[in-house]
């Protein structure tokens, strides 16, 4: 606090000084400790406790999700991500699911099957099936297309994305 | 006080601040671990049913608060992913941009849910719907109501527009709601068109197209469904595409909660009353008792809710006959025959050799039953005894299933078969019509097999003592020498009174066969004794006169 | 070093001997018993309830179909959300007792005459404020206490004669409890009476500077007549008290957090309305007396508080005794705490 003031009385004695120092140190000391994690707690308060990292919403059955094709899922925020079959299989690793907007300028992509690449009209931004930039401005910035994690359970496709709106979380107690 | 000293006990005093803010952490950090597996889940409403939401959340706002408390919800499966439809489909119809049906057809559910489908539809609950074909309707259809519609025969003050009465009224609420309907639109002409005129293929998409051609719309271009068969969440409902059954009939739409699945009430819809009243007979029986005083306990919210794992404090209905066990790995079936080893549904019990479509083997020969046999009643019983391992010694589980056989088996022998005998012999020398309840022996044969003798082996199956004795056995037996066996003998008599005096001493000998018999010879023994004196003496007497 | 503090002393010119000057009031020695340091307590918890409140508010949405859900939210959702909650509420709580002490002890020392009459009133003012923040505060919650409390007072202040339908509109903003009255009531705890009560506090710490603090002239005090300096020695008074109500804050928010009851729902009125604990005096006295005579009555009683330091020196004139005030003074203090006690134990 304002202890700076305090020992700035002259004091003939030496040792009464140290000793008045240490007070005011140790006083000094307790106050920090004390109102200081109060003011971390506070802090803490205000950030955000929940993170959005996700939740996991179905896309579709494995089956009718068929090689080369792919399909736009909307996140409930309305961002659109590109779910498209990489491989034969169910397993998710034959999945890919990548934000279709272009991290140049937030364009929409667009694949275009008989290149085998997602293009951006914007600015002829050109990606691989992988979402990596191979020309075009993102390219030249070494970006890439988000992308979302997928989860295969009993032939049902799962994705994860974050679900909060403007509108809130409508929080439920589950029924089960 | 110095100054110093006041330094001092500001720096103690600071710390000792620190130290319940510690204490505030530490509760903070308790908090959270506990409230880890209970912070509610967040639901988004998925894009493709946002508009969906946004009108019936007015216009009703119950099936989307039922919706918004479901997994479906957390997961992301909107109206859309079950309400969806082709084109192609008989019963779709374009709803402000969406082409979707009405009815959600197990088909439709096993678009995801291919095991739960297949199990389903594999069991006995599935073919619910054929009772509707069968005699036993004749109850519903022709004694309750009547199969044509017919005249009112007064007015109903105040309901002018009541001018014919619809005989079919008790089966549309009463039958149907538990077995199911024949799902039905109305043709233009008015006739009904149900599965059979649609002949659906393999992918449930009719193949008849007059008959789809023969739907009537309404103006928004809705195909009508026919109040004879919708609403109907009856569990063996024939569905348009072909399918058999509705999900909905337990797990209630729109929350298909599984926890309400797991009750003993959901059961309780169909599986009660004088007939079949599993429901009570559980509730009589120590499980009952033991899941009323539990239930709080037994987790009935956990998502797999596997007996000895998730609890062990009382067996609901599901418990037994569907659910996942620590034995099995947890495996649910939804096929509830899979661990009946008796079926008690028929007059005679028969035991539960099914073959390969899941079907009751009725074959008697030996050799030729083998063949049939897909899944024996032994391996069904050995299923249900891992059931009740989870709570009770092999010993224990070996003798209860001791009492229960000897039971069914006294009940078949010493009333079943023999009522089925003199009831067939009565048939079979023509002294009562082939029409079924339209005589008084009809109905006696009924309440014997269908709700007493039920009633007892249903007891006897689910330890309820009083079911199986006074609300069965016991009547059971009084309806047996009290009334089938009077009511058969009187009938004879009438019989031979108006000259079929052959086929009446058929009957009578029938009769007196089966009362010959050890099990029955207490009956008659002591009459017969003294008729047979005085019979002695009246033939002695005869002799005397001529 | 030396060249920021010059700059600093370049741009705000005070020395450090200045300030203490400034300061530094000397403070007679009855303050070193801590009974007569009361006044700063409450000051002290109001800085604790501005501090809490405003993190509150980042969280709190104070409409009728989210201000439930978002304390419920601050409670079990936002970190250490629960904590701050409590202590805010606690806060209230010893706030409110410590103005009461505070008062009691300026009225029993007699404190309040002259000169310092005026103090007294703006003392009274601050009572006030204080309490009306602390009905507002609670109504926050927006929990079937809460909301039927209002709706109870709110009918209170209709039987006021002449006003009371005005002030009853006001509070509610419309002749019922309806979707505006909440952000009015958010707007009056956390804006209009917070600012009224700095406003007075300074007023209030101003007269006192002027007047200085009083100088007790009973025996026991000229035992210890004399001086100390305010700076540091006092301020290190008021901050072991700050330390000591922040732990006992602590201990009172782990040990009995501040929970939520039902959802407020204008359909069914709880068997039981309980106000806030301070305000059971005033519920007790309208249960004794029919409703107009219980809200004149307390009027009467309010406005004779106010005017106390001139009602007193007229009763000194005409009694001749010196400690009527305190007799009376005695006699209040165990009716208000009769009250609150049987109140607190009656179930109706």
């Amino acid at each position: 606090m304002t202890d700076e003031h305090l020992p700035d009385r002259p004091s003939g004695d030496d040792r009464r000084g140290f000793l008045k120092n240490t007070a005011t140190v140790a006083m000094a000391g307790g106050l920090v400790a004390g109102y200081g994690s109060f003011v971390a707690i506070a802090g803490r308060f205000l950030y955000p406790a929940h993170h959005d990292n996700g939740q996991w919403q179905f896309v579709t059955t494995t089956d009718r999700l068929q090689m080369g094709h792919s399909l736009a899922f909307i996140t409930p925020s309305g961002a659109k991500v590109v779910v498209a079959r990489q491989g034969e299989g169910d397993e998710a690793e034959n999945f890919i699911a990548l934000s279709s907007v272009c991290p140049h300028l937030g364009c929409q992509v667009h694949w275009e099957a008989f290149r085998n690449r997602f293009f951006c009209p914007c600015h002829n931004g050109v990606f691989d099936p992988q979402g990596v930039a191979i020309a075009g401005p993102p390219a030249a910035a070494g970006q890439r297309l988000k992308r979302f994690a997928l989860m295969v359970q009993d032939g049902l496709l799962f994705i994860q994305v974050p679900t909060e709106t403007v509108a809130g979380p409508e929080s439920e107690t589950q029924t089960a | 006080m110095s100054v110093k000293a006041k330094q001092v006990i500001i720096a103690v005093l600071g710390l000792v601040f620190l130290a319940s803010l510690i204490l505030v952490q530490w509760m903070e950090v308790i908090r959270r671990r506990e409230e880890a597996g209970l912070a509610p889940h967040r639901v988004a409403i998925p894009v493709s049913s946002m508009s969906c939401v946004k009108c019936h959340q007015q216009s009703s706002p119950g099936i989307i608060d039922h919706w918004k408390g479901s997994t479906h919800a957390v997961k992301g499966v909107g109206c859309v992913e079950c309400h969806q439809a082709q084109k192609d489909d008989v019963d779709a119809f374009d709803h402000y941009g969406a082409t979707i049906a009405t009815i959600v057809t197990p088909r439709d559910c096993s678009r995801c849910h291919k095991t739960e489908f297949t199990e389903f539809v594999n069991s006995h609950h599935a073919l619910a719907g054929n009772i509707l074909a069968s005699l036993d309707n004749r109850l519903a259809e022709t004694v309750e109501g009547a199969r044509v519609p017919f005249n009112p025969h007064s007015p109903t003050p105040g309901r002018d527009d009541a001018t014919m009465v619809n005989g079919m009224a008790s089966v549309n609420v009463g039958c149907k709601q538990c077995h199911g309907s024949k799902v039905a639109l109305e043709a233009s002409d008015g006739s009904l068109i149900t599965v059979d005129e649609l002949k659906p293929d393999e992918n449930g998409k009719p193949t008849n197209p007059e008959a789809v051609a023969a739907v009537r719309r309404d103006a928004d271009g809705r195909p009508l469904l026919h109040e004879s068969s919708w609403p109907n969440t009856g569990i063996g409902r024939i569905n348009l595409d072909g399918s058999r059954g509705s999900c909905s009939a337990c797990h209630s739409r729109h929350d298909f909660s599984p926890r309400r699945a797991r009750q003993p009430e959901n059961c309780g819809k169909c599986h009660l009353g004088p007939d079949h009243p599993q429901k009570e007979i559980y509730e009589e029986s120590k499980h009952g008792v033991a899941y009323r005083d539990l239930r709080e306990h037994m987790n009935l919210n956990a998502h797999e809710w596997v007996l000895g794992k998730d609890y062990t404090q009382a067996p609901t209905c599901a418990t037994c006959h569907m659910s996942g066990h620590s034995r099995n790995g947890g495996r649910v079936t939804h096929d509830p025959g899979e661990r009946i080893s008796w079926t008690n549904r028929p007059p005679v019990s028969l035991v539960m050799d099914t073959d390969a479509e899941g079907r009751v083997i009725k074959e008697t020969d030996p050799a030729k039953r083998r063949e049939q046999i897909a899944s024996s009643w032994q391996e069904k019983r050995e299923a249900m005894k891992q059931v009740c391992l989870h709570c009770h010694t092999k010993n224990y589980v070996n003798a209860f299933y001791k009492q229960y056989d000897d039971f069914v088996i006294n009940y078949n022998e010493k009333f079943a078969k023999p009522g089925q005998k003199i009831m067939a012999g009565l048939r079979e020398q023509k002294l009562i019509t082939p029409a079924q309840f339209d005589e008084e022996i009809e109905w006696t044969w009924f309440y014997l097999w269908h709700h007493e003798g039920r009633r007892a082996r249903h007891g006897a199956s689910m330890m309820a003592p009083d079911y199986a004795h006074w609300h069965g056995m016991y009547e059971v037996a009084e309806r047996f020498y009290m009334e089938l066996i009077p009511q058969a003998r009187e009938i004879a008599e009438h019989a031979a009174e108006s000259g079929q005096s052959d086929q009446a001493a058929a009957v009578l000998a029938l009769i007196d066969e089966v009362l010959a018999r050890p099990e029955h010879q207490w009956f008659e023994q002591e009459k017969k004794a003294r008729e047979g004196s005085n019979e002695a003496a009246n033939d002695s007497a005869d002799n005397a006169s001529e | 070093m030396g060249r920021v503090a010059e700059w600093f002393a370049e741009r705000v010119p005070i020395s450090g001997l200045e300030l203490r000057e400034l300061t530094n009031e000397p403070v007679p020695n009855h303050l070193k018993r801590w009974w007569f340091c009361l006044g700063g307590t409450p000051a002290y918890l109001f800085v604790v309830q501005i501090f809490t409140g405003i993190l509150l508010a980042f969280y709190y949405q104070p409409a009728p179909n989210t201000a439930y859900e978002s304390v419920r939210f601050i409670t079990e959702d936002a970190a250490f959300g629960w904590y701050l909650r409590s202590l805010h509420k606690w806060g209230a709580t010893l706030m409110i007792a410590a103005v009461i002490l505070h008062q009691m002890r300026v009225y029993f020392t007699a404190a309040y005459r002259r000169p310092r009459e005026l103090n007294w009133v703006i003392g009274m003012c601050l009572l006030m404020a204080t309490l009306l923040t602390g009905f507002t505060g609670y109504s926050l919650v927006f929990e079937q206490l809460s909301y039927w409390g209002a709706t109870v007072a709110a009918n209170i202040s209709d039987a006021v004669p002449v006003v009371g339908h005005v002030a009853k509109r006001m509070l509610l903003a419309g002749d019922a409890y309806n979707a505006l009255t909440l952000p009015r009531f958010y707007i009056l705890h956390a804006a209009v009476l917070p600012t009224t009560i700095i406003l007075l506090l300074v007023v209030h710490i101003s007269f006192i500077r002027l007047h200085g603090i009083t100088e007790l002239d009973d025996g026991a005090a000229s035992q210890e007549a004399g001086h100390y300096d305010f700076f540091p020695d006092h301020l290190l008074t008021e901050i072991i008290i700050g330390l000591v109500l922040m732990i006992l804050l602590s201990v009172l928010a782990t040990v009995l957090p501040a929970m939520m009851g039902p959802k407020a729902d204008p359909l069914v009125t709880p068997e039981e309305i309980k106000p806030e604990w301070f305000f059971y005096v005033s519920f007790r006295w309208l249960k004794l007396f029919s409703l107009s005579f219980a809200v004149l009555s307390t009027g009467f009683i309010i406005g004779a508080m106010f005017l106390w330091p001139w009602i007193d020196a007229a009763l000194r004139k005409i009694t001749r005794n010196e400690d009527i005030s305190v007799y009376i003074g005695i006699l209040a203090t165990l009716t208000l705490i009769g009250l609150t006690v049987w109140e607190a134990l009656a179930t109706h």
